[in-house]
């Protein structure tokens, strides 16, 4: 099972988000616009590369995405139900 | 030619869009207006300070007999700077680029670039008026989408490096034989360029433009010199950088608020080495330019944006590289300042300026910035 915070330590790695800490996202905080943490459309291609790459799990369309998107519950949810 | 909202899964007509902010309303009011020889201001509605700065001119002088478009690209200075285009400057660039295709065919162009900027409209959308085939959009790709797309046959992608290097990365059997890429003048490095032709079977065209000048150069794959587009004839100036005289060339611009003719050769801030009879070789680029997501955008901006913050007495900004990330340009940010600038205040800062754009950083306070007797930041030293 993938936690919140090891997709946490991969987000803030994979994007280069060296001046935000662990502590500063939260799990339902929003991942994309101003509200939340503030990512933008190249971040959410990198983010669906990491999280190929360190879970093994595609998001393959935008459709299904923007609800996997929403925050880090959702992400974690939808990688723990789809990892091989 | 027909506009195909992929999002929406249908065919959308070309008309006038008032405040177009989708991808496909961006494209159709780009076309209407070109097909009827109206004059738009082309600009990417979500930069907060292009905006307040377009919204501050004298909206009369703005508009210029005789033009097709004026773009906006961020000066060197900080400040943005217009270019008028006509409509004659995408025709003639587009049979210059049309040319280059050779031979192969295609049925549609699928394109990932927003209609904001002269590559979205010029190759993204004038290109495949000219060659008679539908262009193909949605608002926002991901690379296992675009894959799908590129595997059928005859499609022409107009896209970035980014999309390159993100295919690069993903799982994928897929080839894109029957296709061609098209990519914009951010830089692509040869290995990433061979690595996508071999993984997928398929080429990249990496096209060398800038706003003003147009399209100057073109190479395949990892090739390493560039080749001028016909009707390009380049040489050299002041330091080695590139000047160009080309039907693709601005005749004004919008500097300062002031309009200026611009007469042939155009002087680009680009370091170029000739090679030989239009060909040459890129070395570098004179000033600091920063591109996010088809964005240009200068250090100098930033630096005048965070030195506004009180307390902050002096900025310097180095662009870190990183070729395997998709935002392959992370800044260093040395702080001169009484107490240490926090990053969330500069996120703040900047998204108030550059909107949803997330710009990747490292702060480093505690600096002293070395000037020179003019005031010119030429170092830093800690303290």
């Amino acid at each position: 099972m993938v936690t919140q915070e090891q997709l946490k330590e991969k987000i803030i790695a994979g994007l280069g988000l060296e001046d935000i800490g662990i502590d500063e996202i939260e799990d339902d905080m929003p991942l994309f616009g101003d509200d939340g943490l503030g990512l933008d459309s190249v971040d959410a291609i990198e983010l669906t590369l990491i999280i190929e790459k360190e879970f093994g799990v595609k998001i393959k369309d935008v459709e299904n995405s923007q609800e996997v998107f929403a925050s880090i519950n959702s992400l974690v949810k939808y990688i723990n139900e789809h990892k091989e | 030619m027909r506009i195909y909202d992929m999002d929406k899964e249908c065919y959308v007509e070309v008309k006038k869009v008032e405040n177009p902010t989708s991808k496909v309303e961006q494209l159709s009011q780009a076309l209407y207006c070109f097909e009827n020889g109206i004059f738009d201001i082309i600009y990417d509605k979500s930069q907060p300070s292009l905006v307040k700065y377009i919204n501050s001119l004298d909206q009369d002088l703005l508009r210029q007999e005789g033009f097709q478009f004026l773009y906006f690209t961020s000066g060197t200075t900080g400040l943005p700077t217009g270019v008028y285009k006509t409509k004659e400057n995408s025709l003639k660039q587009s049979k210059a680029l049309i040319k280059t295709l050779g031979d192969k065919k295609f049925n549609r162009v699928v394109t990932t670039v927003p209609f904001v900027h002269i590559y979205g409209i010029d190759i993204g959308a004038v290109v495949p008026r000219d060659l008679g085939i539908d262009i193909w959009t949605k608002e926002n790709f991901l690379p296992e989408e675009l894959a799908k797309e590129a595997s059928v046959e005859g499609t022409l992608v107009v896209t970035t490096p980014l999309f390159i290097k993100a295919l690069n990365r993903i799982k994928s059997d897929a080839k894109f034989s029957g296709s061609l890429f098209l990519t914009s003048t951010a830089p692509l490095a040869p290995e990433d360029a061979k690595e996508f032709k071999e993984k997928f079977d398929c080429s990249v065209s990496q096209l060398f433009a800038s706003t003003e000048a147009g399209l100057m150069g073109h190479k395949l794959n990892d090739e390493g010199i560039l080749t001028a587009y016909d009707g390009v004839e380049i040489s050299t100036g002041e330091d080695d950088m590139l000047r160009v005289s080309s039907p693709f060339l601005t005749k004004k611009i919008l500097d300062k608020g002031v309009i200026r003719d611009v007469e042939p050769p155009f002087q680009t801030e680009d370091i170029v080495e000739l090679v030989g009879e239009n060909q040459f070789k890129l070395v570098g680029r004179s000033s600091k330019l920063l591109k996010i997501a088809g964005k240009r955008i200068s250090t100098v901006q930033i630096e005048n944006i965070l030195e506004s913050i009180d307390k902050v007495s002096g900025i310097f900004i180095k662009i870190r590289k990183d070729e395997r990330a998709l935002k392959d340009e992370i800044l260093d940010i040395y702080v001169e300042a009484k107490t240490p600038l926090e990053p969330k205040i500069v996120r703040e800062e900047l998204k108030k300026h550059f909107g949803t754009l997330n710009i990747a950083f490292k702060l480093h306070n505690g600096i002293e910035i070395k000037r020179s007797s003019v005031g010119k930041k030429i170092g830093f030293k800690e303290i």
